[in-house]
C-alpha cells in the first residue's frame, strides 16, 4: 500500500463532507456518519472482552468477548471447539498456568451474524468473584485482547449496521451511566494510595515530557542547558522501574487464584478440629477430648462467600515430650507463619475468672501462639465453647475485650451448639474480601485490568523512548506522549496546554 | 484611474491613489490592512479568482516587518512552509530577502527542523509590494476606513448582519464589496508605550486607525473583545557596538530555501551576513529594577505572551538569571542591529543605561526606542473555521486581530482567510483545514476552539500529528488539495508536487520490492550496524530506516534506485523514518476528521437544550459555542457522553425540522 496514496484517501473524506455543506449545516449523509464518528472512536483491531452480566453476586456470569481474536481466545482457555451458536460444557483453564479456573459453557459466535458483527464469544461461568476474576485475568493475558471501554460492544455493534438510528438513541444513555458510574468507580479507587502513586507518576511524566517538548521547541533561541536530557533520561528510567515494579506486585491477584492460606491454631483441646469440622460440614479431622489429637496438619479447600481458601488445622501448640507431637507443633507453627489468615482458637473456660483480667492474658498467648509479631495484625480470636459459661459471663468478656485496645476481633462461638457461626462467617468474609479485592464492589478487577492494560502499554512507550532519543528526538517524544495518554486514561487527560504551562514555569523563554 | 501596476522592483512609494477613482467600482473581496495577514489574503482571494481591493493606511508600510527582521523557525517555520504549498508570498519572499539562512534544529528530528532567516527589511518589502501589484485581480488603495457597512443578514443563513463594503474616513466614501477582510493588527484601539508616556496608534511613525470600527465590533456587532500587549526591542546603531565581546554566529554555508518551488535563494552563500550573541548582566537587572516605577507597560494587568517577554518581565519573573541577547542584522546594507530578547517599556534614557549593561554595547547608541504596544482582539471563538465572524456574513477576520503573535502566524491566517472570502464571494462553499493535515489548521482549529488569554505562537508541541506535520511533506500534504478543491495553486506548483508525489511513491515501491536477509544487506551495503538477526528478512524501506543507511547508499548498492529518485534522497529517508509512526497514528487522525467535519448549528440554546447535559457542560458549551462536534470534544470539561447527546439531539432536530434548517456557506 503506498503511504501517499492512503493519506489521500483521508483527505477525500472531507471532501465529500464540504460538499454536503452545501445544503445542511449539520454535515453527515445520514448513518453512515454518525458510524464513521462512533466507530472510529475505538480501534477495531483490538479484541475487546468484559463482564457482560450485571455487577454484584449472581449465580451465572457471562463475559463476553468481540474481534479478531476472539476464536483464539476461546482455543486459548478451552479444548475441542465448539460449534456455532451452540452452548457446550468446557473446562476453562488459565492459558499460561494451565490452571483450572472453571466448568462452564461456551459458546461461539462467528462474525458477521453476531450482536457486534464481529466474531465473538460468550463464557457462561459460576458467579463467583475469584472465577470472574481469574477468567478476565486470563483473557487479558492474551495478545490482542484489552478490557472494553464502557459502551463498546454496543459501539461496535452499531458500527457494522446491527442497530439502526432509534436504537443509538438509546446509547447516550447507556454511555452516561457507564461513564458515571466509572467516574464514581475511578474516583472510589483514586481517593486511596493508589490514587496518589498514579497522580504522581502522571505529574512526573508530564514533567519529562514538558522538558522534552522544551528542548525542541526553545533549545534553539534560548538558554535550555544541555544536561536537561540526561535528567529526563534518569527521571524516565525511575519511572519505568516504579511501574514495572507495581505491575509486578500481583499478590492479590494471587490469593484470589489460589486461594487464602487460613490456619487454625490455639493450644491443645480448645476446639480447633471441631472448628474445622464445622466450616467444612464434614469430619474432615478427628476429633476426640483427648488433647493432641491432631498431630499433622489437616488442609481442606473452601469456598467461603466466594472467596477460595486453603483451611488448615493444625497441631495444638504445647510443650512436648511425644516426639511425634514435636514435629506436629513445629509444622504447626511453621504454616502459622506463613498463612495469610489466622483463627486463633481459645477455650472460654480457660480464661482468668475475673473479666478484666482477660485482655491482658489473650495479648500474652497471642503472643505465644503467634510468635511473629506481624502476624497478630491477620488473626481473629475465636473464644470457644461459649456453651459452656453463663451468657452474663460471656458479655462481660466481651465488654472487656471492646474496652481493651491491642485485641484483634473477637468472635463468641460454640461449636457444639453452633451459636455464633453466623457473626464469625460474616467477620471472615469482610477479612477475606480486604485480603484478595473484592472483585464486584464497583468490579475492581474489571477496572485494575484495565489499569494494567493501560499501565503496561504506558510502560512500553516509555521503552520507545530510550530506544529512539539518541536517533530521532521526535519519535523519543512520541513516546513519551503515548505514555502519558495511556496513564492519562487512568488520571485524566493532559492537554497540550499544561504541558506548555509547565515549559514556561521551569523555563525563562523569550526572544 | 491612477492604480497602476507595478514591475518588481519599482518601489510603491510614487504611487499614489484618488480614493475617489474606485468608489463606482464593486468588489469581491475587501481586505483592510497591508501587513502579513492582509498580504496573504489580498493575495489569496485574488488566486481564487476574487476581484480584490487592499485598503492600507500607507502603501509604503505594505509588507513591513514591524518588529523582527527574520522569519521561521522551530514551528514557525512549518507554517512558512505551509503557505508556501498552498502558493502563497510569504515563503519566496522569504527566499528573496533572506541574508543569513539556518535550519534550526538540526540534531533533533527532521520533523522539527525549522527553517530559519533573518531579513532584509527592504528587500522584504520590495518583494511584497511587487508581488501584490503584479496579481491578477488585485487593487491596491491608500486610505484609512472609518466603518464598515452592514445590513441584515441572508435569510436562512446563520448571523445576525451581513456586510456589504466599507466606509472610507475623511468622507471618502463607501465602496462596496461582498466579503471584508480585517487584519488590522495592533491598531484595532491600539496604545503606544514607552515610560510612562501613552499615545494611541498601532505601530510607532504610524497613525492611528479609526476609532469607528472598534466601535461597531464591540457596540453594534456585540462581539467580546479582549486586550492583548506586547513589545518591541530599539534598534541599534551598528557601528557603536564593539561585536569582538560578542560570539559570531554563522549562517548555515548552504542556504536553503523556504520556497518547494524555488532551488536556490537570492542571497549568495557568501553574502550571508551573521549574528551575533551576547548575555545580560547583573547591571540590566539592576536598570530594570530601579525604572520600574517609571514603566506604566509593566505596571498594566494586560496578558503579555509568556515567550516573547519584555527584558522587564524577564528580569522580575526570573531574577537573577543571564538571559540570550542576540544581535540580527536588518538588512544587507543596513547601519541597524536588531537585539532580539531586549524587548522593553522603560523611558527612553533608561533604555539606553540597560543597553550599556551588556557586554559588547558599552557604548551602543539607540537609533529608535524600544516600546510596547497594547490593543483589542477578538475573542476568536466567534469565528467559523474559515475565520468568518459566526453572527456577520461577510466578514473575516486574520492576523493579531484574533489574537495571535508573529508574521507567519499572521499570514497563515490571512491565506486561509483570504481563499474563504474569496469563495464565498464567488458563491463557493468555504473549506476548512484539519487540524490532522497541518499546522495552518492547528492554528485554526486552536484559536476558534479554545480562544486565547495570551498572544498565541505556534509551537510543535501543539500538533498532536506532528510526525506527520512536517516542513518536508506540506507540498504533499496541501498543494494538491490546495489546486484541485480550494483552486488557490497555480497550475505549474500543482504539476510539481504531483511529480514529486508519484517519484517518491515510485521509490518506495522499488525500496520495498527489495527484500534481503540482514547478511545479505550487509554484504551489499558494507558496514552497516544492523541490529535484526542474521537471517531476518527486511525491505529497502525497514532498511532506511537505520540511522546509519543513507538512500544514496541503497542507490549505489541497486542502480534501479539511482537516476530519477537521487534528488529526492533526503525526502525518502525522511519518509521512510517516520512512516510506521504514521501508520500507528491514522485511525486516531481519521476519527478526528470525522468530528471535524460534523458542523454543530450556531442557535443551539445550550442552557435549555432538552437532553441530559450537566450544568457545568451546558454553560462551556454556551460560552464557547463551538462550531463543529470535533472543537466541542476538545473542550476541557466536556464528557464523551455529553458529546453523544449533542450529537443525537442534533439528529433529531434535523430530521423533523428539516424545511426550516440551511446551509452553513
Amino acid at each position: 500500500m503506498h503511504f501517499f496514496s492512503s493519506w489521500r484517501r483521508s483527505a477525500a473524506v472531507i471532501k465529500v463532507s464540504l460538499t454536503h455543506s452545501k445544503h445542511d449545516w449539520f454535515v453527515f449523509g445520514r448513518s453512515l456518519s454518525v458510524r464513521r464518528l462512533l466507530c472510529s472512536v475505538g480501534s477495531e483491531d483490538d479484541t475487546i472482552f468484559a463482564l457482560s452480566s450485571g455487577q454484584g453476586r449472581c449465580g451465572v456470569a457471562v463475559v463476553r468477548v468481540s474481534g479478531p481474536a476472539s476464536a483464539h481466545a476461546v482455543r486459548s482457555l478451552t479444548r475441542g471447539f465448539p460449534a456455532a451458536r451452540t452452548a457446550s460444557l468446557r473446562s476453562i483453564t488459565h492459558p499460561q498456568t494451565k490452571e483450572l479456573l472453571d466448568r462452564g459453557l461456551v459458546l461461539w459466535f462467528p462474525g458477521p451474524g453476531s450482536f457486534t458483527g464481529e466474531d465473538s464469544a460468550e463464557f457462561h461461568i459460576h458467579g463467583g468473584p475469584a472465577v470472574i476474576s481469574g477468567v478476565l485475568q486470563a483473557l487479558g493475558s492474551l495478545p490482542g485482547l484489552r478490557p472494553a471501554e464502557a459502551g463498546e460492544f454496543t459501539r461496535r455493534a452499531f458500527c457494522a449496521g446491527k442497530l439502526d438510528l432509534t436504537e443509538v438513541e438509546g446509547l447516550g444513555d447507556l454511555i452516561h451511566a457507564e461513564t458515571e458510574a466509572q467516574r464514581r468507580q475511578a474516583l472510589r479507587q483514586m481517593a486511596g494510595d493508589l490514587g496518589r502513586i498514579y497522580q504522581d507518576w502522571s505529574v512526573r511524566l508530564k514533567r519529562c515530557l514538558a522538558h522534552v517538548e522544551a528542548f525542541i521547541d526553545f533549545s534553539e533561541d534560548e538558554l535550555i542547558e544541555d544536561g536537561i536530557l540526561n535528567d529526563v533520561d534518569a527521571a524516565v528510567r525511575q519511572l519505568q522501574t516504579d511501574m514495572e515494579n507495581h505491575l509486578s506486585d500481583q499478590r492479590r491477584g494471587e490469593r484470589l487464584r489460589s486461594g487464602v492460606h487460613v490456619v487454625i491454631a490455639g493450644s491443645t483441646n480448645a476446639g480447633k478440629s471441631s472448628l474445622l469440622n464445622m466450616l467444612t460440614q464434614r469430619p474432615a479431622a478427628i476429633v476426640s477430648a483427648t488433647a493432641g489429637t491432631t498431630r499433622d496438619v489437616v488442609e481442606v479447600p473452601l469456598d467461603i462467600g466466594g472467596y477460595p481458601v486453603l483451611l488448615s488445622d493444625t497441631a495444638g501448640l504445647r510443650d512436648t515430650t511425644d516426639s511425634v507431637e514435636q514435629e506436629g507443633v513445629r509444622r504447626a507453627r511453621q504454616r502459622v507463619e506463613q498463612a495469610d489468615l489466622s483463627l486463633v482458637v481459645v477455650d472460654l473456660t480457660q480464661l482468668p475468672s475475673e473479666p478484666q483480667l482477660v485482655p491482658v492474658f489473650l495479648r500474652g498467648h497471642l503472643k505465644n501462639i503467634l510468635e511473629q509479631s506481624s502476624h497478630r495484625q491477620e488473626c481473629i480470636l475465636i473464644l470457644n465453647k461459649s456453651d459452656l459459661i453463663s451468657a452474663e459471663h460471656n458479655r462481660s468478656i466481651q465488654a472487656s475485650l471492646e474496652q481493651s485496645a491491642d485485641v484483634p476481633p473477637a468472635c463468641f462461638l460454640s461449636c457444639q451448639t453452633r451459636d455464633g457461626l453466623e457473626d464469625l462467617l460474616t467477620l471472615l468474609q469482610n477479612r477475606l474480601k480486604t485480603l484478595c479485592g473484592d472483585p464486584l464492589i464497583g468490579s475492581p478487577s474489571l477496572t485494575q485490568t484495565r489499569h494494567r492494560t493501560h499501565l503496561q502499554k504506558s510502560v512500553e512507550a516509555l521503552h520507545q523512548y530510550h530506544q529512539y532519543k539518541d536517533v530521532d528526538l521526535v519519535l523519543a517524544a512520541e513516546g513519551l506522549r503515548l505514555g502519558l495518554s495511556s496513564l492519562g486514561r487512568i488520571t485524566g487527560r493532559v492537554s497540550p496546554e499544561e504541558i506548555l504551562d509547565t515549559i514556561f514555569k521551569d523555563f525563562c523563554i523569550g526572544k | 484611474m491612477l492604480v497602476r501596476r507595478l514591475r518588481f522592483p519599482k518601489t510603491l512609494s510614487t504611487c499614489s491613489i484618488q480614493a475617489s477613482d474606485v468608489h463606482t467600482q464593486h468588489y469581491d473581496v475587501i481586505v483592510v490592512g497591508g501587513g502579513h495577514a492582509g498580504t496573504e489574503a489580498v493575495a489569496a482571494a485574488s488566486r481564487v479568482g476574487a476581484k480584490t481591493l487592499l485598503i492600507t493606511q500607507k502603501i509604503q508600510t505594505i509588507g513591513a516587518l514591524s518588529c523582527n527582521p527574520s522569519l521561521g523557525g522551530v514551528g514557525k517555520g512549518h507554517l512558512v512552509k505551509e503557505i508556501d504549498a498552498l502558493d502563497g508570498v510569504m515563503g519566496r519572499a522569504g527566499d528573496w530577502a533572506g541574508i543569513h539562512f539556518s535550519i534550526l534544529n538540526r540534531s533533533k528530528g527532521p520533523a522539527v527542523w525549522g527553517p530559519r532567516t533573518q531579513l532584509d527589511r527592504q528587500r522584504y518589502k520590495d518583494f511584497i509590494q511587487s508581488e501584490l501589484l503584479s496579481t491578477p485581480r488585485v487593487t491596491i488603495l491608500e486610505g484609512s476606513v472609518q466603518d464598515i457597512l452592514l445590513t441584515t443578514a441572508d435569510p436562512g443563513k446563520p448571523g445576525r448582519h451581513k456586510v456589504y463594503g466599507i466606509r472610507l474616513a475623511h468622507g471618502g466614501g463607501e465602496i462596496h464589496s461582498r466579503s471584508v477582510v480585517l487584519t488590522t493588527g495592533t491598531f484595532l484601539s491600539g496604545a503606544l508605550f514607552i515610560g510612562q508616556n501613552t499615545s494611541p496608534g498601532g505601530r510607532i511613525g504610524d497613525l492611528p486607525s479609526c476609532a469607528g470600527l472598534s466601535h461597531t465590533l464591540k457596540e453594534v456587532l456585540g462581539l467580546k473583545v479582549g486586550r492583548l500587549r506586547t513589545g518591541t526591542p530599539p534598534r541599534i546603531i551598528k557601528d557603536t557596538i564593539d561585536f569582538s565581546l560578542t560570539l559570531i554566529h554563522l549562517p548555515d554555508p548552504n542556504p536553503t530555501p523556504f520556497s518547494f518551488i524555488n532551488t536556490h535563494t537570492h542571497c549568495t552563500p557568501e553574502e550571508q551576513l551573521p549574528c551575533y550573541l551576547t548575555y545580560t548582566t547583573p547591571g540590566v537587572e539592576r536598570v530594570v529594577k530601579e525604572s520600574s516605577h517609571l514603566n506604566s507597560h509593566i505596571q498594566e494587568d494586560t496578558k503579555g505572551p509568556r515567550y516573547c517577554p519584555s527584558i522587564e518581565s524577564k528580569v522580575l519573573r526570573f531574577p537573577g538569571r543571564q538571559h540570550q541577547v542576540w544581535l540580527e542584522p536588518e538588512g544587507l546594507t543596513s547601519d541597524l542591529m536588531y537585539p532580539q530578547g531586549l524587548s522593553m517599556t522603560m523611558p527612553h534614557e533608561k533604555q539606553l543605561c540597560l543597553i550599556r549593561e551588556i557586554p559588547g554595547l558599552q557604548r551602543a547608541k539607540i537609533c529608535t526606542p524600544g516600546y510596547g504596544v497594547q490593543y483589542d482582539f477578538v475573542c476568536p471563538t466567534q469565528l467559523f473555521p474559515w475565520l468568518q465572524v459566526k453572527s456577520t456574513q461577510g466578514l473575516f477576520l486574520a492576523g493579531q486581530i484574533n489574537g495571535t503573535t508573529g508574521y507567519e502566524e499572521a499570514a497563515a491566517q490571512g491565506l486561509w482567510a483570504g481563499v474563504n472570502a474569496g469563495r464565498t464571494s464567488l458563491s463557493m462553499p468555504p473549506v476548512s483545514l484539519s487540524r490532522t493535515q497541518s499546522y495552518i489548521g492547528v492554528l485554526i482549529d486552536d484559536l476558534i476552539g479554545r480562544g486565547v488569554t495570551e498572544p498565541y505562537r505556534m509551537f510543535t508541541s501543539r500538533a498532536e500529528f506532528r510526525t506527520f506535520l512536517r516542513p518536508d511533506n506540506a507540498d504533499l500534504r496541501l498543494t494538491l488539495r490546495g489546486f484541485e478543491e480550494l483552486g488557490c495553486v497555480s497550475e505549474q506548483r500543482y504539476n510539481e508536487a504531483l511529480r514529486v508525489q508519484m517519484s517518491l511513491n515510485d521509490a518506495l515501491s522499488a525500496l520495498e520490492s527489495i527484500h534481503l536477509s540482514a547478511a545479505r544487506w550487509k554484504d551489499k551495503l558494507g558496514d552497516v550496524n544492523i541490529s535484526e538477526t542474521k537471517s531476518s528478512i527486511l525491505n529497502g524501506v525497514e532498511m532506511l530506516q537505520y540511522k546509519d543507511v543513507s538512500f544514496q547508499m541503497l542507490a549505489s548498492a541497486f542502480p534501479e534506485l539511482s537516476g530519477p529518485y537521487l534528488e529526492f534522497s533526503e525526502r525518502l529517508k525522511v519518509e521512510a523514518m517516520y512512516r510506521p509512526h504514521c501508520e500507528k497514528q491514522r485511525r486516531e487522525m481519521e476519527r478526528m476528521q470525522a468530528e471535524e467535519s460534523l458542523y454543530l448549528p450556531q442557535d443551539i440554546d445550550y442552557l435549555t437544550l432538552p437532553v441530559s447535559l450537566s450544568q457545568e457542560v451546558r454553560e462551556i458549551l454556551d460560552s464557547v459555542r463551538p462550531s463543529t462536534l470535533g472543537a466541542a470534544a476538545r473542550l476541557p470539561g466536556i464528557t464523551p457522553a455529553a458529546i453523544i447527546h449533542l450529537f443525537n439531539y442534533v439528529h433529531r432536530t434535523k430530521h423533523r425540522n428539516h424545511s426550516k434548517i440551511v446551509g452553513v456557506s
